[in-house]
């Protein structure tokens, strides 16, 4: 479940974007999980008309997967089939981040490609007859095949994706189904955790890895959709893009069905991360570290198959070399200086000189960007010496006590009891009791920090000051609509200078949030 | 002593029985100490105009839900009617959902699908554009944009230039959203993006 602020802000990012008739349903379903819509219904206490449109609008932005399950019924009566909707939290949030998404296709691919996927992030999803109208529509249309060309080349950096199935139907599964039996867990060693419905739903629902990111398959022959994947890629150009039909698919029942597209938010999140690591590592190792590192990121970018890899694939030697010296300041760089950021990175130099491969362990940098980025909350609101207190225990992932903290960090016994007991209330630190009976009854306290709840609390107060800074922003915008409605000559004098004031505000808070979203990032989405 | 700090004990109860409340104005935002000063810095400026266009195109489309058959029903009228009135309303409405969204069973789940009699929609109808004015707008932010990188000499011409165009502006805008009435938003900031791009050009500060 999603903490308390994460769904006070995905609520307002959906108010203030799609209204209040989507923000309550969209609450609804983040408050109380998976519902039918006659539930979603009853507890809105919205008409049925509005809950159908909201679901609709909502569905269409992608904030909203819908699945369709057998209910159990009692004995003796036919199966039912009902229609459940779940709210996608993280699609939501991202929809902070659309201008960093832009901007990665601005940069990397120019300004037609940032014309539809600017219209994709508009509309949510769109066949490519409607990115080809809309282009039309605007004022410096391009050539149908200027749009269709940068389509193929968004669609072939995976930048965009195909839309999951509307309704995908969940069989039902045996919940003495052990994890053992299912396809390619056989080898896992470890147990994984049974998938809850929704997982199952979003598995289902996505399209197989073969068709995400194919754009045609042969109208010509009318190929099923078996067929289908056996063609090539379709990456070039032909008269088969005249026909309306181009990007059809036959449909179950044997009707021509408009694929909709949309964007991959799985790859864009992963492009950030591989920036946010380059990026730490640049500021914590150097240049050179970083500009070896952004060089494997990009070379093994596309055998990642999960966003959260724990290591990059295996590269040689050879082929880091080649990409560094494409890069920026990379060519001077020779495979010793290589070898000694790889080392920097946490690698290391294999003995033996015949396969020299190198992994990077990903998982570590952006935990210790986490940790860095925790220690600094502290510092900033407890002090230096909480600030140490918070290192020690961090570092030493055990239970320690409050003498031996006191004089490890060379802090004073009454003020690292103070500190200690300050950072338990507010729930960064855990505590033990532990009494001990000798000659003297005597009770020890043991303090440890402990990640995971710490993080989800992290998390939760940075939901809270985005959310802040979304309000206040809303708020400042609002005090001075009177200003920002008046044609420019009279903005005069004091008038000119609330205006100019209030440009200044809105860009520092605004910066402020972008820089909020990458911490938020770096511990929801990374 | 002990009767001193008693007899006190019993006046203080006495006399400090229940007070009015004092009552202080509520400030929603009030000023704190020792936050230190936010950083200025015009890094993010581009996300920053992108995030806004985008809000704005959401807050003027259909996917921005107002309620379905009660909104109609709860159209203001003013109080003198006038035919053009009647003509620009029906012009300036917002598209219906089922222009953008396809409503056919392929698409959303079937409890919330729509027959498909409407679905040949040839595609002149579709507005992709809810206001082709503010896209020229856009445009000519982005001109004079490349136009006023730190040029002082041309001022005095851009800014005849600018008060043309803004009235220009100005004028489709109203005329597009006089009758948004129930649509237009507390923030719709329609005029302030060209605001913010006049003051760009006049001082070396970059608004959006």
């Amino acid at each position: 479940m999603v903490s308390q602020y994460g769904i006070k802000l995905a609520t307002y990012l959906i108010s203030a974007s799609y209204g209040d008739f989507c923000s309550k349903v969209c609450e609804c379903l983040l408050s109380r999980g998976t519902l039918t819509l006659m539930q979603i219904i009853r507890f809105t206490e919205l008409s049925r008309e509005n809950v159908v449109n909201c679901l609709r609008v909502l569905i269409h932005q992608n904030c909203v997967q819908a699945f369709s399950i057998q209910q159990e019924v009692a004995f003796g009566e036919a199966p039912k089939i009902v229609t459940q909707y779940m709210a996608l939290f993280d699609n939501v949030i991202h929809k902070m981040r659309f201008p960093k998404f832009m901007q990665i296709v601005s940069e990397e691919l120019g300004l037609d490609c940032l014309g539809i996927f600017e219209g994709l992030l508009q509309h949510g999803r769109l066949s490519l007859n409607q990115i080809i109208d809309r282009n039309k529509q605007t004022p410096d249309n391009s050539d149908v095949h200027v749009v269709q060309e940068s389509f193929s080349i968004l669609l072939n950096a995976r930048l965009v994706e195909r839309c999951p199935a509307p309704e995908p139907f969940l069989a039902p599964s045996s919940e003495e189904e052990t994890p053992a039996k299912r396809r390619g867990t056989k080898s896992a060693k470890i147990a994984e955790a049974p998938k809850t419905i929704e997982q199952r739903a979003l598995a289902e629902a996505t399209p197989m890895e073969s068709i995400r990111f194919l754009m045609e398959i042969d109208p010509l022959t009318g190929a099923s959709e078996e067929k289908g994947m056996e063609t090539h890629n379709v990456a070039t150009l032909d008269e088969k893009w005249k026909q309306d039909f181009s990007d059809a698919e036959l449909s179950a029942s044997g009707r021509k069905k408009e694929i909709l597209w949309r964007v991959n938010f799985e790859e864009f999140v992963r492009r950030l991360r591989h920036k946010a690591c380059i990026e730490y590592v640049r500021i914590r190792l150097g240049d050179q570290s970083g500009i070896v590192l952004s060089a494997i990121l990009e070379l093994t970018r596309s055998s990642e198959t999960t966003i959260k890899t724990d290591k990059s694939a295996s590269l040689s030697i050879n082929d880091i070399y080649d990409e560094v010296i494409k890069k920026d300041g990379g060519l001077g760089m020779d495979l010793e200086r290589i070898r000694a950021s790889l080392v920097q990175l946490g690698c290391q130099i294999p003995t033996t000189g015949i396969d020299e491969t190198y992994s990077i362990d990903l998982k570590k940098i952006i935990e210790l960007a986490q940790n860095e980025e925790v220690e600094s909350v502290v510092l900033k609101r407890y002090g230096r010496e909480a600030y140490r207190i918070f290192r020690l225990l961090s570092k030493s992932g055990s239970l320690l006590e409050t003498d031996k903290i006191s004089d490890t960090t060379f802090v004073e016994k009454k003020d690292t009891l103070k500190i200690l007991y300050k950072l338990w209330k507010d729930g960064y630190l855990h505590m033990e009791k532990v009494s001990v009976n000798g000659p003297k009854q005597t009770l020890f306290l043991l303090w440890e920090i402990n990640k995971e709840s710490l993080w989800v609390r992290v998390l939760d107060e940075m939901y809270h000051a985005a959310l802040n800074l979304r309000l206040r922003i809303t708020y400042e915008l609002d005090q001075e609509k009177e200003i920002l409605q008046l044609p420019k000559e009279k903005l005069i004098g004091e008038l000119e200078k609330r205006y100019k004031r209030l440009g200044k505000v809105r860009i520092i808070l605004e910066s402020s949030l972008m820089n909020l979203d990458g911490a938020l990032m770096l511990f929801h989405d990374f | 002593m002990a009767f001193r700090g008693r007899g006190r004990g019993r006046g203080g109860f006495g006399g400090g029985g229940f007070r009015a409340a004092k009552q202080e104005p509520f400030e929603l935002y009030p000023e704190l100490e020792d936050l230190g000063t936010a950083e200025y810095s015009t890094r993010n400026l581009q996300l920053i105009k992108w995030y806004s266009n985008l809000q704005k195109y959401w807050n003027s489309s259909p996917y921005y839900y107002e309620g379905g058959s009660e909104r109609t029903r709860n159209v203001q009228k003013p109080d003198v009617e006038r035919l053009s009135d009647k003509n620009s309303q029906v012009a300036n409405a917002k598209p219906p959902l089922w222009h953008f969204i396809k409503l056919d069973i392929d698409h959303v789940p079937a409890e919330l699908a729509r027959g498909d009699k409407k679905e040949k929609l040839g595609s002149k109808r579709v507005r992709w554009n809810p206001e082709s004015a503010g896209m020229h707008k856009l445009d000519l932010f982005e001109k004079l944009e490349q136009k006023h990188q730190g040029q002082e000499g041309k001022e005095n011409k851009e800014n005849e230039d600018q008060e043309e165009d803004d009235e220009r502006n100005e004028e489709e805008a109203e005329e597009e959203f006089s009758d948004e009435g129930d649509y237009e938003q507390n923030e719709y900031f329609d005029d302030d993006e060209d605001d913010y791009n006049m003051a760009d050009d006049n001082d070396d500060e970059p608004f959006f």
